[in-house]
C-alpha cells in the first residue's frame, strides 16, 4: 500500500467536477490537486452531514497513516447507488481525493474503486 | 376485566370511531382534496441536482439560468445587516451545524417532500426538519402566542396551484446554521410556491426592518431527485468540521 500521487491536475479538476456544495466552505480543500490513496477500510461513517471513510495507508516511510475522508450527506450517497454496507472494515479500496490544504491526512472524495479497480456505486 | 367496564370501553371506542369515519366520507373535505395540487417526489433546489458522492454539484450548461440563493449574500442590507455579515464572515469557519434551519431548507441538497391536505401542508426534509403550514383559514396567532424557533410559525393559503405562505418569528437564521442569512428575528418571509413544468418554484420575499433597505426577492427552482425512493430520516449527528489556524479542517474521528 503505497500513496500514489496522481500528479498535479490544476485547475482543470474544479471545473469539471462543477461547484463544491456542503454545509461548509470548501477552502479546507486543495481543489488543484488529486491524491489517490490505497489502504485498508477502518471504518465507513455512514453519518450527516457527511460520510466518512477513515483508510488506514502506509505512508513512504511504511508507517500505517489513518486518512478521514469525507463525503457528502448520506442521501446523496443513497442516490448514487452507495448504501453503509458499501465498504466494510478490512476492504481494501483506492480512494481519489482532494487533499486537506493544511497537510493533515485527509480530503474530500472524489472516486471510490475497489482494489481490482470495481467502481463502487456511481459518481454521476 | 367487569362486564360493565368492557361495555363502557366499546362504547367509548364506537363513539371515538365515529367522527373518523364521518371525517372520511365528508364529501366537502374530499372535494377540497380533490381540487389540491399534488407535488409527489423529493424535491432538491436545482444547484444541488445530481450531486456527486463528494459533495459536489453537477456541471450546469453555461446557458442556464443563473442560480439565486438565499444564503444571504446578494440581500440588499442596511448598516446593520451588513454589520451582521462581517460578523458572520468572521465566526463562519469555526461554527458548526445543527441542520438547515428555515430558511435554508428551502434551498438545500436535503431532499424535501411536500404533504398537502386541506387543513394543512406540511414539509419535510431528510434532516427531520418540518415545516406546518396552516390553510384551515386559521390567522397568524397574536403576537404574545409567539415566539421565534428555528422554523417559524406559518399559516397560508391557495390562490389556485399556488401555495402562499406567511413566516414569522424565525430564529436569526445564521444561529442555527452558519451558511444561513443574517436576518432579524422581525422578518417576515413571503413565499408563493407553484408548479411550472418539471420544476417547483418558490417565489421568496423577505421585509427585515432591522436589516434590510428593502425587500429581498430570491426565486428558489426545486427539481425531482428521481433516484430517491422513499424519505430516510437521519439526525445531525458527526459534524467533524473543525478549524485549525484559522481554516477549516476535518476533526479527527471519535471512534
Amino acid at each position: 500500500m503505497r500513496f500514489q500521487f496522481a500528479g498535479a491536475v490544476t485547475g482543470v479538476v474544479a471545473l469539471v467536477a462543477g461547484t463544491a456544495q456542503a454545509h461548509h466552505s470548501f477552502a479546507m480543500f486543495d481543489m488543484t490537486k488529486e491524491v489517490t490513496v490505497s489502504g485498508t477500510v477502518k471504518e465507513f461513517q455512514w453519518t450527516n452531514p457527511h460520510a466518512y471513510i477513515q483508510l488506514v495507508a502506509k505512508d513512504e516511510q511504511g508507517r500505517d497513516v489513518e486518512w478521514s475522508m469525507e463525503m457528502g450527506a448520506p442521501m446523496y450517497l443513497y442516490a448514487r447507488g452507495w448504501r453503509p454496507s458499501s465498504l466494510k472494515a478490512g476492504m481494501q479500496v483506492r480512494v481519489t481525493l482532494n487533499p486537506l490544504r493544511n497537510g493533515r491526512p485527509g480530503g474530500v472524495v472524489r472516486d471510490v474503486v475497489t482494489a481490482d479497480g470495481r467502481q463502487i456505486g456511481t459518481n454521476r | 376485566m367487569k362486564a360493565w367496564h368492557a361495555a363502557a370501553l366499546a362504547a367509548a371506542c364506537l363513539t371515538c370511531s365515529g367522527p373518523v369515519a364521518a371525517q372520511k366520507s365528508d364529501p366537502e373535505r374530499v372535494a377540497a382534496f380533490a381540487e389540491l395540487p399534488y407535488w409527489p417526489g423529493y424535491w432538491v433546489s436545482e444547484q444541488y441536482a445530481n450531486t456527486t458522492i463528494g459533495g459536489f454539484a453537477a456541471p450546469r450548461d453555461a446557458s442556464s439560468q443563473p442560480i439565486r440563493r438565499l444564503n444571504g449574500f446578494d440581500a440588499p442590507w442596511n448598516e446593520e445587516g451588513k454589520r451582521r455579515q462581517a460578523e458572520a464572515a468572521r465566526l463562519r469557519g469555526g461554527r458548526k451545524a445543527l441542520g438547515w434551519g428555515y430558511p435554508m431548507m428551502m434551498d438545500a441538497a436535503t431532499p424535501l417532500q411536500f404533504m398537502i391536505t386541506p387543513e394543512e401542508t406540511m414539509i419535510v426534509n431528510a434532516y427531520g426538519e418540518v415545516r406546518h403550514i396552516y390553510t384551515d383559514g386559521r390567522p397568524m396567532p397574536p403576537a404574545e402566542d409567539l415566539w421565534p424557533t428555528v422554523w417559524g410559525t406559518s399559516i397560508g393559503h391557495w390562490e389556485g396551484d399556488t401555495l402562499v405562505v406567511e413566516t414569522v418569528q424565525v430564529q436569526t437564521p445564521f444561529i442555527y446554521f452558519h451558511g444561513g442569512p443574517t436576518l432579524s428575528e422581525e422578518a417576515r418571509y413571503l413565499e408563493r410556491i407553484r408548479m411550472e413544468g418539471d420544476h417547483l418554484l418558490i417565489d421568496f420575499t423577505i421585509e427585515d426592518p432591522v436589516t434590510l433597505t428593502e425587500p429581498w426577492k430570491v426565486t428558489i427552482r426545486q427539481v425531482r431527485e428521481e433516484a430517491y425512493d422513499r424519505m430516510v430520516q437521519m439526525d445531525f449527528s458527526n459534524d467533524r468540521t473543525g478549524v485549525e489556524n484559522g481554516i477549516n479542517t476535518i476533526e479527527p474521528s471519535g471512534d
